[in-house]
């Protein structure tokens, strides 16, 4: 944000960077264990690829064990009917197999489970910062999101030309 | 046992945006008014640039009463219920009023008298099957200086189409007259929404910019909207947006006669044995008050208002307050509001804004075509308009193209996260026989009282309507460019922030709750306001229309205080 535009805003409205925002440690909804076997989930929805990182190295996996409050209980079943498929059909762990024997098993998990996962990767992947995923900024600019402006001018909402990025968090940012 | 309170003139239930209104003309006059309101007041820290406090987990919204409260829902009696988790409406000083879209439309004149209209223009066949339309007891004109009185007062940016007969193009050239142009000229365009304007005039269509209360420059000490793209379901940290915690109700509390009680969760409206009601009783940590007054105005929400009325029993009322005639839950409706995607091959940029940034046809609403041979009565207003989130996108339609998670998913998203939208289109809803709130006793707040349980089912007439709007709007997108569009089957809303109903206003007391001034037929020291009171909806959104019958409503107090 440039100066000027600073100023047409009133003096509450300021960013803060991420790492003043970061607070202190956060418990922790998953064992090391479950994390792995998640990450592992993540990184096959969205892989790290040609187009650069994907959802694992954003954070996604980080994101959903602090995301984890009610619905942690049914989501650790989740994760333990995938490597219970993971065993059935090849006979290993999940974190074990390759990726296309990976993408097998989540072909064919229960539904709800993958939907859920499915969306809170998403959220992991595009979200904040400030919640422990999207790290980076890597899940922005691999969607081309310009990121959250306190003040933005005509010039910013152009048809075919997106802003110039601004990567800054905005989740205690007034 | 209640700790019984100063009397005042009048208690105000809910202080958002009917009630956060009702309080400044009783204010002004001289009356002592509490307010009592079940959320608190909010701050701009609460106002983030923040898809998932905001968007995905309603951090904002999700305040404990409202949620606690949370309406059951069927299509038809003894079809089975669903329940959501999230209330729409906020409890908070500004209510909803706080996170709404601001779109400040007028209805038109058609929308009062629609009974009348149709059967004079198409035969009284042509009126929906089964379903319980009257005539509005009042007309557009009667409503007209309450309209100007709010545009001005809360601040309504727009540009006015008709002043007083004279057609202007740059607005909304169906819009009834009225008598001068907007205190604010409207928001600016985006690259986007220019373009659908452009379109637009290319199809032969009249599109404007439609009118909110957002200030589109600085309006009474407050700054013009910054376009963040956080304003849907987020507050304005700069308070650009005009819910009346930063308007009307500071300006009530100037005059000192304003008394705010937040946090005061209200369990009943309590009556004499004359049929009079005398107060409200609430609960505020955890102790229960009773506050006296002469006259009571229920404002919370359509939902809220038939549950407290329900649940305020009594011997003059066995069936709840002002409900003696069965009325009180009846006629309930709710827009059609179902929108249409679009995937364009280029970036449209639609980050930033606010969904009140659009583009708006009004063609396709109320009588302003010929509906001889379409098969159904009303229509659609669409708006395609700016603000879209990063999650949002990224869970955006794959039209098929694509697998919906891995690498081609991701190449497909990386590509057009940028490049799809979906447009507003809201349709007319009428009230039937069978769409109806009552009480949902398998269901419990807290305190043991039942929540409201919603019955609406999918009806004809509104679901032709839908998709003749849903068809224009993809004319209207295909001729903009775009490559693929969707136009999801319509469907009623289920618990919805455009809810009408339940204590219709009406000259007869045997089909309606209130009175063409907004007090109950049988309870007349009471008056109900919020679009609970609207026996239509038009096709456009109801917080305007609401907040001049409140307004109305208000002044009507205070002129016939001493005959009360």
């Amino acid at each position: 944000m440039n100066k000027v535009t600073r100023r047409t805003v009133i003096a509450s409205a300021t960013l803060a960077p991420v790492a003043a925002i970061r607070s202190a440690a956060q418990p922790t909804a998953l064992s090391p264990a479950q994390l792995s076997l998640l990450e592992a989930i993540v990184d096959r929805l969205i892989p790290a690829d040609d187009l650069g990182p994907g959802a694992k190295e954003c954070g996604a996996a980080n994101f959903i064990d602090r995301s984890l409050t009610t619905e942690k209980a049914s989501f650790i079943e989740g994760l333990a009917a995938v490597d219970a498929q993971a065993q059935t059909k090849f006979s290993r762990a999940f974190v074990e197999l390759s990726a296309a024997d990976r993408e097998a098993v989540l072909e064919s998990s229960p539904r709800p489970f993958f939907n859920r996962v499915r969306q809170l990767t998403i959220e992991g992947t595009f979200s904040d910062p400030s919640y422990g995923g999207n790290r980076g900024y890597m899940g922005w600019d691999l969607i081309r999101y310009p990121g959250p402006r306190m003040a933005v001018k005509p010039e910013d909402q152009k048809l075919r030309d997106a802003a110039k990025p601004v990567r800054t968090s905005g989740a205690h940012g007034h | 046992m209640a700790t019984k309170l100063k009397p005042v003139d009048v208690a105000v239930i809910g202080l958002g945006a009917v009630g956060g209104v009702a309080v400044l003309p009783l204010a002004r006059a001289g009356l002592k008014v509490a307010g009592i309101e079940a959320g608190t007041w909010m701050n701009p820290r609460d106002f983030r640039p923040d898809e998932i406090h905001n968007n995905i987990r309603g951090l904002l919204t999700s305040v404990p009463k409202a949620n606690q409260e949370v309406p059951t829902v069927r299509e038809r009696p003894g079809a089975p219920t669903r329940r959501g988790t999230i209330h729409p409406m906020m409890n908070a000083i500004g209510g909803t009023s706080i996170h709404y879209w601001a779109q400040s439309w007028r209805l038109k004149p058609w929308d009062f008298k629609t009974r009348s209209h149709v059967e004079k223009r198409y035969g009284a066949r042509a009126i929906p099957v089964g379903s319980t339309l009257e005539d509005w007891p009042i007309a557009y004109d009667d409503l007209e200086p309450f309209y100007d009185t709010i545009e001005h007062e809360v601040g309504v940016s727009g540009k006015a189409g008709n002043i007083q007969g004279l057609i202007d193009p740059a607005g909304n050239v169906f819009e009834a007259p009225r008598r001068r142009e907007y205190p604010m000229p409207p928001l600016r365009g985006s690259g986007f929404t220019d373009l659908m304007m452009d379109t637009a005039r290319q199809l032969g269509w009249k599109p404007f910019r439609p009118p909110a209360a957002i200030n589109s420059e600085p309006y009474q000490g407050r700054p013009g909207c910054v376009f963040h793209g956080y304003c849907n379901r987020g507050g304005c940290h700069i308070s650009a947006k005009n819910s009346t915690a930063v308007t009307t109700i500071p300006a009530a509390m100037k005059t000192k006669n304003l008394t705010i009680f937040d946090r005061a969760h209200v369990t009943r409206i309590v009556n004499g044995p004359d049929g009079r009601v005398t107060g409200v009783t609430y609960i505020r940590d955890e102790k229960e008050y009773f506050q006296p007054a002469r006259v009571v105005l229920l404002a919370s929400y359509t939902y809220e208002n038939t549950r407290l009325l329900l649940l305020s029993k009594s011997k003059e009322y066995p069936k709840g307050l002002a409900n003696n005639h069965g009325q009180v839950g009846r006629h309930y409706f709710g827009h059609y509001q179902n929108g249409v995607t679009a995937l364009f091959p280029f970036d449209i940029n639609v980050w930033y804004g606010t969904p009140a940034q659009a583009a708006a046809v009004d063609e396709w609403a109320d009588d302003n075509y010929d509906h001889s041979d379409v098969g159904f009565i009303g229509g659609t207003t669409l708006q395609p308009h700016t603000e879209m989130h990063p999650i949002e996108s990224a869970n955006m339609n794959t039209f098929g193209r694509a697998p919906s998670w891995g690498s081609k998913w991701k190449a497909f998203i990386r590509e057009n996260a940028g490049r799809w939208t979906s447009a507003y289109l809201q349709t007319s809803a009428f009230p039937y026989e069978e769409t109806f709130l009552d009480l949902d006793d398998a269901v419990r707040d807290p305190l043991g009282d039942p929540v409201c349980r919603v019955t609406s089912g999918p009806k004809e007439n509104e679901s032709r309507a839908v998709a003749y709007g849903q068809r224009k709007m993809e004319e209207w997108f295909r001729a903009a460019g775009a490559i693929e569009v969707i136009r999801p089957t319509a469907g009623p809303p289920g618990v919805s922030t455009h809810a009408y109903g339940g204590t219709r206003m009406g000259d007869n007391f045997e089909t309606n709750v209130v009175d063409r001034w907004g007090f109950s037929h049988e309870a007349p020291n009471l008056g109900i306001l919020g679009a609970s009171v609207m026996g239509t909806s038009g096709a456009r959104n109801p917080t305007l229309t609401a907040q001049a019958l409140a307004w109305r409503t208000a002044e009507r107090l205070v002129a016939n205080w001493k005959n009360l």
